[in-house]
C-alpha cells in the first residue's frame, strides 16, 4: 500500500514539476519519505546497468542507451543526470506500474561516485561499469582513493563489474571478486614509454604503495602497469581496442570491428569501449553495436563555434578542478598546425558551490601550449593572478602571455588584435560569460 | 650562496600541487642569489637528510600516509638529527600528523609517528574538505588555503595558527591549527601553501637565511602576481565568514 502511495505521489509531483519546470529529485524525495524502502519493493527489469567514474559517465550512458534501443530493447535512464538516490527513485517510480513493476527491458543509471552506496542499498545492478578514477573536484571528493572507498561498499557480490583494465586504481575493485569483465586498450600509436604530465598518480601502487612499472602509457596514469612489490597488474582485457589511429579517427575492437570516431580523443575511445563491453554482456548484436557507435555524435558533443572581432573561435569546455579535462583540451590545441591564440578563463571555480581553491591549476600541464603556433595566451577572470603565476612556472615565453581581469576586457582586447584562430578553454561555470559577448556560429 | 632542500616522498605524498611549494621557494631564493639544490627522496632511497637545510613533505591519501609511516620507521631519528643540525622543517596536509606520537586510522589501528612531537591524531570516516582563513601570531596577515582532512589532532599546545576564522582547526572548528616548535612547522593546509601565501614564503626564506647565517635584505623581492592572487583569495574567502 505504501509502495502504491509512494508511486502515485511521485508521479503526481513529477507531473506538476514538469509543468513548472522543476528538477526531478523532489518527487523521489517525497516517495522515499512515504516508503523508505521503496527501491527494495519495486520489481526491476532483468538488466540493470550502472555507470560511474570520474570522467565520461554521461557520454558512456548515452551511447549504451542508443545501442540497446537500436537493438530493440526498451531502456529507461536518467537523461537529466539526476544521479543521486532521490533522482533514481523518481526515475524508477515514474517508469513503473502503480503496482511497482518496471516495464522496460533495461534500467540504465549514471551513478554519482560518492553516493552510489545510498542508491544501491535496496537493489543492485546486474552490471556495474567503472570508467576511471582520477583527480577531480578534490574540494568535494577528497581524493581518488576516498572516492574508491565510497564506491567499494556499493558493489554487490552478485553484480558483474565491467572495469577499465588500464586504470590501476579502478582495477583494485576486482580484488577478491569473481564476477569481473575487463576492457582496455592495447599498446598502439598513441601509447608512449614515458609518462607525461606534471604529476603521476600511477607512480605508486594503489594497493601497496610499491613502485609501479609501466610498459606503456596511453594518457596520464592510464596504461599497462605492474607493481614491482605486490604484483598488482593490468589484467588481460575481455574487450580490447586492438588498433587505434587518432589522426585518421579509426579504432578497431577485438581485431574485427572497425569504428570511425566523430571525436578524435582518447577519452571518446574509452567511452566507446566501455559502452561496447557492457552492451556485449547484455547480449546486444555486434552489427547493431557497430552501426550505432560508428561516427556517433554525442548530444553535448558538438563543438561550440563563435566569432569575436575577426577571430574565429572554438570553445573547448573543460572542467575546473579537473586537470585531466584541461590536459585533454590543451593537448588538442598543441596538435593544431595553424597559428592561434588561446584564452583561458578562471572566474567562478564552480557553478554549484563556492570555493577559492586553485591548487588544481598546478596539476595542469600548461606547458603543452609552449608551441610556435600558439602566438598568444590570454589569461582572464577573478583568478587571473593565480593563472599568471602558474604560467610563470612554465617554459612559455612571458611576452606571449597577456592578463585581463574580466571577460569583457579580454573580449575587447581580442576585437582589436587580428584574426588568428582562437581557442577558449574554460568551464561550464564561466563559458557563458564569454559566449554572451560573442557572435555564435552555426 | 647554496642550500639543500630535501623533498620527502614527492611521488607518494602529492595530493595536489604540493611540488609547487618547492618551485616557488627555489624561485624566491634564486631572486636573492641563492642556488637551492633539491634532493627528492623516495621509499627506495636511504632517506639521506645530511646537509639538508629545508625538509618538506606534502599531503597524501590516508593509505599513502600509512605507507610513509610504515616504510620509514627510522625516519624519525633522522628528522630529529637534521633539526638538531639546524634544518628547517615544513610538513603540510596529513604529513603533519606523521610528526606526532601516533596516528589511529579509521579502523582503529594505531600507527606510531616519527615522534618529533607528543601530539596524537585520530582519523574519522567523515571528510569535510573546505576553504580556510587562518590567523597566526607569526604573521601580520592571515593565511589562506584549503584543508582536506578527515582527522582530529590532540595535544598540541604550540599551534602554528591561533584561530581559523574559516575552517577546522586541530580539534575544533575555528580552533587553533597546526604545530610549531623551534624550526619544526606543520599545518594541515594542503597543496601549494607557499604559493598562496607570500608572507609565509617570505617567513621561510628569512628563517633559512638566519639558519645559514646570511644577511637577509630588509625587503624581499616579490614573485610577480603572488601578492595580487593572495589578496583576491583573501577577499573572496572573507566574504564567506
Ligand atoms: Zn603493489
Amino acid at each position: 500500500m505504501r509502495l502504491f502511495l509512494a508511486a502515485v505521489v511521485c508521479r503526481l509531483l513529477r507531473f506538476i514539476g514538469r509543468l513548472v519546470g522543476k528538477g526531478s529529485s523532489l518527487p523521489g524525495k517525497y516517495a522515499l519519505k512515504i516508503c523508505p524502502d521503496v527501491l527494495g519493493r519495486v520489481k526491476l527489469p532483468p538488466c540493470v546497468i550502472a555507470v560511474t567514474g570520474s570522467n565520461g559517465k554521461t557520454s558512456t550512458v548515452e551511447m549504451i542507451a542508443a545501442i540497446l534501443r537500436a537493438d530493440g530493447k526498451t531502456v529507461v535512464y536518467n537523461e537529466e543526470g539526476s544521479n543521486q538516490i532521490e533522482g533514481v527513485t523518481t526515475l524508477i517510480l515514474c517508469n513503473s506500474t502503480l503496482g511497482g513493476k518496471m516495464t522496460a527491458d533495461v534500467l540504465l543509471l549514471e551513478s554519482d561516485e560518492r553516493y552510489a552506496r545510498r542508491s544501491f542499498r535496496w537493489f543492485h545492478p546486474t552490471h556495474f561499469v567503472i570508467t576511471n578514477l582520477y583527480r577531480d573536484q578534490l574540494t568535494r571528493n577528497g581524493s581518488p582513493e576516498w572516492v574508491y572507498n565510497a564506491i567499494l561498499p556499493a558493489l554487490h557480490p552478485d553484480t558483474t563489474l565491467v572495469l577499465n583494465a588500464d586504470d590501476p586504481l579502478v582495477s583494485c575493485f576486482a580484488r577478491g571478486r569473481g564476477r569481473v569483465k575487463w576492457f582496455g586498450l592495447d599498446e598502439c600509436a598513441v601509447s608512449t614509454k614515458e609518462h607525461h604530465g606534471v604529476y603521476h598518480d600511477g607512480a605508486r601502487c594503489p594497493a601497496c604503495c610499491g613502485r609501479m612499472e609501466y610498459s606503456c602509457y596511453h594518457y596520464e596514469h592510464i596504461g599497462h602497469y605492474r607493481c614491482a612489490d605486490c604484483g598488482h597488474h593490468r589484467h588481460d582485457a575481455d574487450f580490447s581496442v586492438t588498433a587505434l589511429d587518432l589522426e585518421s579517427g579509426t579504432l578497431t575492437i577485438d581485431k574485427e570491428t572497425e569504428i570511425s570516431l566523430a571525436f578524435k580523443s582518447i577519452y571518446n575511445v574509452y567511452n566507446i569501449l566501455a559502452a561496447w563491453s557492457v552492451c556485449s554482456l547484455a547480449g546486444a548484436d555486434k552489427a547493431v553495436m557497430a552501426r550505432v557507435i560508428n561516427n556517433y555524435v554525442l548530444k553535448n558533443g558538438r563543438m561550440v563555434c563563435f566569432t569575436i572581432g575577426s577571430h574565429h573561435g572554438t570553445l573547448l569546455t573543460s572542467k575546473h578542478e579537473n586537470s585531466v579535462a584541461y590536459n585533454t583540451n590543451l593537448g588538442y590545441i598543441a596538435q593544431r598546425a595553424e597559428p592561434c591564440e588561446v584564452l583561458i578563463i578562471v572566474d567562478a571555480i564552480s557553478r554549484k558551490y563556492f570555493t577559492g581553491e586553485t591548487s588544481w591549476l598546478w596539476d595542469i600541464d600548461f606547458n603543452q601550449l609552449n608551441r610556435a603556433h600558439v602566438k598568444k595566451v590570454i589569461l582572464c577572470g577573478k583568478y587571473v593572478n593565480d593563472l599568471a603565476m602558474r604560467f610563470d612556472c612554465t617554459e612559455i615565453p612571458g611576452e606571449k602571455i597577456v592578463c585581463c581581469d574580466t571577460v569583457p576586457q579580454a573580449v575587447q582586447l581580442l576585437e582589436g588584435d587580428g584574426d588568428a584562430a582562437l581557442y577558449v578553454v574554460t568551464c561550464f561555470s564561466d563559458r557563458d560569460k564569454l559566449l554572451n559577448l560573442a557572435k555564435r556560429e552555426g | 650562496m647554496e642550500l639543500t632542500i630535501a623533498h620527502l616522498y614527492p611521488d607518494a605524498m602529492s595530493l595536489y600541487g604540493e611540488y609547487a611549494n618547492i618551485t616557488v621557494l627555489r624561485r624566491k631564493l634564486e631572486a636573492l642569489g641563492v642556488e637551492a639544490a633539491v634532493r627528492e627522496i623516495t621509499f627506495e632511497d636511504a632517506a639521506d637528510l645530511s646537509g639538508a637545510d629545508f625538509i618538506y613533505m606534502g599531503a597524501g591519501t590516508e593509505r599513502r600516509q600509512k605507507a610513509v609511516l610504515n616504510a620509514a620507521a627510522s625516519l624519525g631519528a633522522r628528522l630529529k638529527a637534521a633539526v638538531e643540525d639546524g634544518a628547517v622543517l615544513l610538513f603540510t596536509g596529513n604529513a603533519m600528523e606523521t610528526l606526532g606520537a601516533s596516528v589511529t586510522d579509521a579502523a582503529g589501528k594505531v600507527w606510531p609517528g616519527y615522534g618529533l612531537a607528543e601530539f596524537t591524531t585520530v582519523e574519522t570516516d567523515r571528510r569535510d574538505p573546505g576553504d580556510v582563513v587562518a590567523a597566526s601570531l607569526l604573521w601580520d596577515t592571515p593565511a589562506v588555503g584549503f584543508m582536506n582532512k578527515c582527522s582530529a589532532t590532540h595535544g598540541i599546545t604550540s599551534p602554528m595558527f591561533s584561530e581559523l576564522p574559516l575552517g577546522f582547526g586541530n580539534e575544533t572548528e575555528h580552533g587553533p591549527e597546526g604545530y610549531v616548535s623551534g624550526n619544526v612547522f606543520a599545518t594541515h593546509l594542503t597543496g601549494p601553501v607557499l604559493v598562496k601565501n607570500p608572507h609565509i614564503l617570505d617567513f621561510f626564506v628569512r628563517r633559512l637565511f638566519a639558519v645559514k647565517g646570511w644577511v637577509c635584505p630588509e625587503a624581499l623581492p616579490e614573485l610577480p602576481h603572488q601578492r595580487a592572487a593572495y589578496e583576491v583569495t583573501l577577499r573572496e574567502l572573507r566574504a564567506r565568514i
